[in-house]
């Protein structure tokens, strides 16, 4: 039992990360980024081209995870340009059409067969009462924390936290005050796609590493990030962890194979309950 | 379904005679399709049906659902099911049973997401999906590891038969389509895709409207469901997966698929698409590619195929010269004063309609209403006024039941609509207008008043009340309507559904001078004519002074004073809570 939850903790490691980046875009940009596992999937597929095509291991990461930070950004930028005022559904409903356009694409590029990765963090990094924790889950966990207290920091205490908050509130009156309010946005896009890129490339070696399998970790993520209800980074942090170790656990039990598959599921419809309770009408007045 | 509408208008084809020439075009095509193009097209009509379903949640309920080939194959597990079980019955009643059961598994995905708006729900479907993915891929189909064929219906068992099979069932499920957008639930799913608070207050359950919709779409995926099913004989996952899914729901915004004829056009795209690349030796993984593309051009510039072909024909039919409307005209004061003569005046019968006794409401710290009295008696006209932030939109909220939170009494007549939701509360007979446009675009003005009105009022009588407020005439769509008009619109619908009290809140906002004049008049009209009392908010005091027999004065959320007209406007109190301090001295 624990040493599943442990071995899922590297998965719920990389859904925490994405948790965080939903949980920012929603909350700086007003867009839930179906596409955002998918932008990880490609920057990690490209760096398995440049790394099959010989180019060195270090220098074919550095290029994937670029890549998925210039898609991240093309994406926002379509957004920020052309639906600037427009509904989060209508803004969510663009990247679920490039969540189909980027699997599609991968397919095309580097075919339907799963990847071999090779691992960036290979090998274990220690042991606890016989249980053996591997390098990837140490870093992804890391990773996830580190990434929550930073934009926290980022928007609570520094001027360009500020201008975020402003813009993500009122987009029109900061627009007024004469923030460059597209850059901003576009930069949300940039980063996140960043972090997400560098959280696919250490993952996938250790995930089924098919483009829908990985793109579709947007599911598991997305139930993470309603844990805090698209709000709070450190409940979507710990909705992340305990998901992937949930996950990890039943995976001990063959019989619970299928219910396994529907956690995700379960978890989201719970917490979107939770969370909408109180909320009855669409329209304020 | 411009282009069936234009159809049936011009030259009086009904639905149904539309269907039976497409039944008998399919057996043309039966016969004649060339062989290789006869399985393609069996494809395509499946695209289509399951297009139609998903028209209907995404294009008129307006919500983001990305499942729908899931719900497919819940249809094709039911029909490999009872294959392997041979349940008496055969393949059309066993396609109908998947019909059913998706259906049932839509209300069951549906049934959380009814509170949760359009981008929660595109978050559930997708778990649906990539869910019953994994565990159809580990469960496989029944009857498919031993290689069961689903038998197809007696006599329609080559490929050609099965297609005119399909066929038969994609007219059969159009017209039906066809009528469920014309009927009162298909005005309600239209009506909660623009405004929830617009739809409860017109009498129709939100839940309702949400949850039907969802569950006929699902329901219309089953069946597209049971006839891959019966098209491959032996149904794998690899023919409902998430990714296909995706494609659909992009597809159906891509064309306008709520059009019938738009999920006709992109059913053919499915297997055209696809089948042109292969000519051409390109992977045919492209075709998803163009699909996204597509999509994203689609939804950011928030046009679709469809709409583009309807907003064209619409154009054409304007320029040979539809209805125009008079517009709100004043009456001569001798016409006027006949009218009134004739219905008598709006003072009231003195006896009490609406009380509330009472009312408070608070948002945290903030009391937006402290112990709020107001009587409205049968067949009078009472204006609250006030300044702004003094409460009189938060009263309408709470009268109506938007604020389910609130203290104090409301009764209407002899009913106590205390807990009562806003819909239970409207089919009491209190309907409400809003200060916002909450009528929608998508509806023509005459559908618009008969989806208010809850079958209460005849075209004649439809006509014969947008006619008295002024209003377009019935056939003009309402995008075509300035917003000032739209209020109007929403008053004379609120009318025809004859309630017994009426609130209209601000509706003269966007009126020139000489509607406000008609308008006025308009209003005194009302107790008589429709045996509906009002109860009407309103910055404009020649307004109020013009129509109203008493008035009630909101200022900081609490009454100011109540009575007659001539002693509430003459109170001190009343002057300086408007003028401010400064004007007294």
């Amino acid at each position: 039992m624990l040493q599943g939850a442990l071995a899922g903790l590297a998965a719920g490691g990389v859904y925490a990360v994405i948790a965080v980046c939903l949980t920012l875009m929603a909350q700086l940009v007003k867009v839930i980024n179906f596409s955002q596992a998918a932008i990880g999937m490609f920057g990690a597929f490209i760096a398995v081209m440049f790394a099959e095509a010989d180019v060195p291991q270090g220098l074919a990461v550095f290029l994937g995870i670029l890549c998925g930070v210039v898609l991240s950004g093309l994406i926002g930028w379509i957004i920020a340009t052309w639906l600037p005022e427009a509904s989060i559904s209508a803004r969510s409903a663009v990247t679920v059409a490039s969540l189909l356009l980027l699997i599609s694409m991968s397919y095309i590029l580097f075919g339907t067969k799963p990847k071999t990765f090779r691992a960036i963090f290979p090998g274990p990094a220690f042991e606890v009462g016989g249980v053996v924790v591997s390098q990837v889950t140490v870093v992804m966990v890391a990773l996830a924390i580190v990434v929550a207290i930073a934009a926290k920091v980022v928007l609570s205490k520094t001027g360009v936290g500020t201008t975020l908050r402003a813009i993500a509130d009122r987009p029109v009156a900061a627009e007024l005050m004469g923030v460059p309010v597209k850059p901003f946005a576009i930069g949300v896009w940039l980063v996140t796609g960043l972090i997400v890129a560098v959280a696919i490339a250490i993952v996938a070696p250790t995930q089924t590493s098919d483009a829908a399998s990985l793109s579709l970790l947007v599911i598991p993520a997305s139930a993470a990030a309603l844990v805090g209800g698209f709000r709070r980074l450190d409940l979507a942090v710990i909705g992340g962890l305990g998901l992937g170790m949930l996950q990890g656990a039943t995976a001990q039990f063959p019989e619970l194979s299928l219910v396994r598959d529907w956690i995700p599921l379960v978890l989201i419809v719970v917490f979107l309950l939770w969370n909408q309770r109180k909320e009855v009408w669409d329209a304020a007045r | 379904m411009p282009l069936v509408d234009t159809l049936f208008r011009s030259r009086r084809i009904s639905p149904l005679v539309f269907g039976v020439v497409a039944v008998l075009v399919a057996f043309a095509l039966s016969a004649l399709l060339p062989t290789y193009l006869v399985y393609l097209a069996i494809t395509a009509i499946v695209a289509t049906i399951a297009l139609l379903g998903l028209g209907i949640v995404t294009g008129t309920a307006g919500m983001i659902a990305l499942c729908q080939l899931t719900f497919a194959a819940v249809g094709a597990w039911i029909v490999s099911l009872f294959t392997v079980l041979d349940v008496p019955g055969g393949y059309i009643l066993w396609l109908v049973a998947g019909g059913v059961v998706a259906g049932l598994a839509g209300v069951v995905i549906g049934l959380p997401a009814l509170r949760l708006r359009g981008v929660n729900l595109a978050v559930v479907t997708l778990g649906f999906a990539a869910a019953a993915d994994a565990t159809l891929l580990k469960t496989q189909f029944p009857g498919a590891p031993q290689g069961t064929k689903v038998p197809r219906p007696e006599g329609f068992l080559d490929d050609r038969g099965f297609f005119f099979f399909c066929a038969i069932v994609l007219v059969v499920i159009a017209v039906a389509v066809h009528y469920l957008q014309r009927s009162r639930f298909g005005s309600g799913w239209r009506s909660v895709a623009f405004s929830e608070r617009g739809t409860a207050s017109a009498g129709t359950s939100v839940r309702l409207a949400k949850l039907s919709a969802f569950a006929v779409s699902a329901a219309i995926a089953g069946i597209a469901g049971g006839l891959i099913a019966g098209q491959v004989g032996t149904a794998y996952p690899a023919g409902f997966s998430t990714i296909q899914s995706l494609a659909l729901y992009v597809l159906a915004i891509v064309s306008g698929a709520y059009l019938i004829e738009m999920a006709v056009f992109g059913g053919i795209l499915w297997v055209l698409i696809p089948e042109l690349l292969k000519r051409f030796g390109i992977p045919q993984d492209w075709g998803f590619v163009v699909f996204g593309a597509l999509g994203i051009q689609a939804l950011t510039t928030n046009s679709n195929l469809g709409q583009d072909l309807r907003n064209a024909l619409t154009k054409r039919r304007h320029r040979r010269g539809a209805g125009t409307s008079t517009g709100l005209v004043p009456l001569s004061d001798e016409a006027f004063e006949a009218s009134l003569q004739a219905s008598g005046s709006g003072s009231g019968s003195g006896k009490p309609l609406l009380t509330v006794t009472g009312l408070s409401v608070s948002f945290g710290q903030v009391k937006a209403l402290q112990n709020v009295d107001l009587t409205v008696d049968e067949g009078a006209i009472v204006g609250l006024i006030g300044p702004n932030g003094a409460g009189k939109s938060t009263f309408v909220d709470a009268v109506a039941g938007f604020l389910p939170q609130h203290e104090g009494t409301v009764r209407l007549g002899g009913d106590a609509l205390d807990g009562l939701p806003p819909h239970k509360r409207a089919r009491l007979g209190l309907r409400r207008t809003f200060q916002q446009d909450r009528v929608p675009p998508s509806l023509t003005v005459g559908d618009y008043v008969a989806f208010i009105a809850r079958g209460e009022a005849e075209p004649v009588a439809i006509a014969e009340v947008l006619a008295f407020i002024g209003c377009p005439p019935a056939s003009t769509r309402i995008v075509n309507v300035d917003v000032g008009t739209r209020r109007l619109v929403e008053v004379a619908a609120n009318l025809a559904a004859k309630p017994r009290l009426l609130v209209l809140d601000e509706p003269a906002a966007g009126l020139s001078h000489e509607e406000h004049v008609a308008f006025g008049q308009r209003l005194r009209m009302i107790p008589a004519r429709y045996g509906t009392s009002i109860l009407i908010i309103e910055h404009d005091l020649d307004l109020v002074r013009s129509v109203c027999s008493s008035i009630t004065v909101l200022n900081f959320g609490a009454v100011l004073a109540s009575g007659s007209q001539e002693t509430v406007m003459n109170d001190p109190e009343v002057l300086k809570a408007y003028m401010g301090e400064t004007e007294m001295l």
